[in-house]
């Protein structure tokens, strides 16, 4: 074989000139912040990404909202009021916590496929810069983008459930004033018996009558009969007790969602949106693509959580405990609807089928955060390029 | 302009590209087999060899994207991949077809690279851009690029880090005749500064226009390297002889024991002499032929190309076989 002989003088002219790598700290896990800028305006440029995020995001809620309002301004008889404590836990339960987890999951596994796809990660690699810094300014810059745009929709769904709310609570079909203490609700149904009566559901025995009816008939009340007359204290005294059965309902019935519940139900979709994002990220930089892993996330959340929060099955029990979305929805504030329809812990609907900890629900969320990333930087480190 | 001076240290060492027993091996097939390769800085140097006989596998090896199975490597003097950070700060790459993210403009994906580099890299964007004649098109989406366009681009990203060497996998492929004058000139102007080019190509007239010095490579080994010239003095000489009988001078020459190979043209002879052979060997020739009576209107010893060379060598190789 015959060697080429170097040449002095061309080696020479920038033979001085060299590498800043030991200033740039290439080869460091930590991404820099121009790193960071620079991917939220690659992911942010997907046109239609974006405009499925703020669809998602704040589209749905901003039109549910605004068909409500207009529909409520025209025939308020018709329409209740747009806003109010119902509206707020169906939208953010029913809507803003499933799809906002899976909006933000497609947003991650773009994040973590379309270097591989587009033939990016060849050019980055090149740079020299660490593969696991490049891993790791995917996670700041996706997060960047879905925690503001989930924000915004919470807002506003928070804004019109404040400002659009009922001014009357409607508790079991009878206008009552909101926040009253069991001994204000019972004063409360001492001075209206009839509407209290004839309108709160109750549990026997009960057995007096609702009012007389335009016949000059005795109504009775459901499941009631053979009176005929009774005395104004009696048609109290069952008011009263019917008030204090139903306390425990009315007490969980608000015109409008309190402050402390906004703020922790704005933090719990937001960790269920960054949770989407950071484990969408891993699937895919594992996968090495996109497609396939935004659908393993839609059967995650849309197929399996569900079916898992409905049926405690015994000898997967600890599979359950082990799904994000059943260790979220144990994180749920109070007075929230169950999301998935059950498995909710804290939520109104009652206890959870699959029981865990508070402390197992924060140690499963922390491992599926934990692992998918480790898994995905992993395979970004090893992956040929 | 680039920087033409960056001020910090660079590891010593004549060596832009040294490989010692670099191997690669995708199951049974050994893409990059027991590579010796030295590459010297400041030089033009080309990397030669038929489709599928491992010139990217090898660039892909050197740069870390992907994993050699035995041997040793050094970029610049850093070994690679202990040093691969430092290394690679220095240089800048092509590999295969460029691609780059179609939604955005050359300007954005150029940006995306620099933050991937020193912060002196985003100041050299609008440069590089310039210098490959992109600037009319930089706010325009990648995705309407044609292919030569992405091929500047690509050359573009290089130039971000003020390369020390650049690695050029196919840079000609998707070029027009213009576009692959502009390049060669690039490439000279880019060694004129110091710089070292390494390329791989199959196209040899395009190597032996630009590149000082080749390797070859076939079946992932290299069989040759050196300077062009040193390995073109070394081919098989061949000699045009023009003269007044072709038929009897090709049966004269036949029967000495010149071992030169003889072939009939039109207007006279070609003759095909071994490497190594002397001009004393076409004196002898003339001489053979005038003796015997034949007028001999002209004798051209015909320049060895890199083409033809590169045809020898090869088939060379597939005769032992």
């Amino acid at each position: 074989m015959t060697s080429v002989s170097a040449s002095a003088t061309s080696a020479g002219r920038l033979a001085t000139a060299g590498s800043n790598a030991s200033y740039d700290r290439r080869g460091s896990w930590l991404p820099t912040g121009a790193m960071i800028t620079t991917r939220i305006m690659e992911l942010r440029k997907r046109r239609g990404l974006m405009a499925a995020l703020i669809v998602v995001n704040i589209g749905i809620p901003a039109i549910f909202l605004t068909v409500r309002l207009i529909a409520h301004a025209v025939a308020p008889r018709s329409y209740g009021p747009a806003g109010g404590y119902d509206v707020f836990t169906a939208l953010v339960a029913g809507v803003m916590f499933v799809f906002g987890f899976i909006v933000a999951a497609t947003l991650g596994c773009t994040a973590g496929s379309v270097d591989l796809t587009e033939g990016m990660f060849r050019h980055l690699v090149i740079t020299g810069r660490s593969r696991l810094a490049l891993y790791f300014a995917r996670i700041p810059a996706g997060l960047a983008i879905i925690v503001p745009m989930v924000a915004a929709g919470f807002t506003i769904v928070c804004a019109v459930c404040v400002f659009a709310a009922p001014a009357k609570l409607n508790f079991d079909g009878v206008n009552v004033p909101p926040g009253l203490s069991l001994t204000g609700l019972q004063s409360w149904a001492k001075d209206h018996p009839k509407e209290v009566v004839c309108g709160f559901n109750y549990r026997g025995p009960i057995g007096v009558p609702c009012g007389i009816n335009q016949n000059g008939k005795i109504v009775t009340p459901p499941g009631s009969s053979g009176f005929t007359q009774i005395s104004s204290a009696t048609l109290k005294a069952d008011a009263v007790k019917i008030a204090t059965q139903g306390y425990a309902d009315y007490s969980r019935v608000f015109l409008y969602p309190s402050d402390m519940l906004m703020v922790k139900t704005g933090l719990w979709i937001e960790l269920e949106a960054a949770i989407g994002f950071i484990v969408g990220l891993g699937l895919a930089s594992l996968m090495g693509q996109r497609t396939v892993a935004v659908v393993l996330m839609i059967v995650l959340e849309i197929v399996l959580t569900p079916i898992f929060s409905h049926t405690a099955i015994r000898h997967l029990i600890n599979v359950q405990r082990g799904l994000v979305g059943l260790a979220m929805a144990h994180l749920e504030p109070g007075g929230l609807p169950r999301p998935f329809g059950g498995g909710g812990g804290g939520g109104g609907g009652g206890p959870s089928l699959v029981y865990e900890s508070t402390t197992v629900a924060v140690c499963v969320i922390v491992a599926w955060l934990v692992g998918w990333t480790a898994l995905g930087a992993w395979r970004m480190s090893k992956r040929d390029a | 302009m680039l920087d033409e001076t960056p001020d910090a240290h660079f590891a010593d060492g004549p060596w832009a590209v040294e490989t010692h027993g670099l191997t690669k091996r995708f199951g049974d097939n050994v893409a990059v087999n027991d590579v010796e390769l030295l590459v010297p800085r400041g030089c033009a140097f080309g990397y030669l060899g038929p489709n599928g006989a491992g010139k990217t596998t090898l660039i892909r090896v050197l740069l870390g994207l992907t994993h050699a199975d035995a041997g040793t490597m050094s970029l610049l003097g850093y070994p690679v991949p202990r040093q691969r950070d430092r290394a690679l700060a220095r240089v800048g790459a092509i590999v295969d077809e460029p691609r780059f993210h179609g939604h955005l403009t050359g300007r954005q994906n150029l940006q995306i690279l620099a933050a991937a580099r020193e912060r002196a890299a985003r100041d050299r964007i609008e440069a590089s851009l310039e210098r490959v004649g992109m600037m009319h098109r930089a706010d325009d989406r990648v995705s309407k690029y044609s292919m030569g366009m992405r091929q500047r681009l690509g050359v573009a990203a290089c130039l971000l880090g003020d390369p020390q060497l650049l690695i050029l996998d196919e840079p000609m492929n998707g070029l027009d005749p213009a576009g692959m004058h502009e390049m060669r000139d690039m490439i000279q102007t880019l060694v004129a500064e110091g710089r070292t080019v390494m390329l791989s190509s199959h196209l040899l007239d395009e190597v032996e226009r630009t590149c000082d010095a080749v390797a070859i490579v076939d079946h992932g080994k290299v069989i040759r390297q050196g300077p062009i010239a040193e390995l073109l003095a070394g081919a098989a000489t061949k000699v045009h002889v023009g003269c007044s009988s072709p038929e009897r001078a090709q049966s004269i020459l036949a029967a000495t024991a010149l071992g030169a190979q003889v072939d009939l043209e039109t207007a006279g002879l070609s003759i095909h002499l071994a490497a190594g052979t002397g001009r004393d060997t076409i004196a002898e020739i003339n001489r053979l032929l005038v003796e015997d009576g034949i007028a001999v209107y002209q004798l051209q010893e015909v320049q060895v190309s890199l083409e033809s060379w590169f045809l020898q060598v090869t088939s060379r190789l597939g005769e032992s076989e």
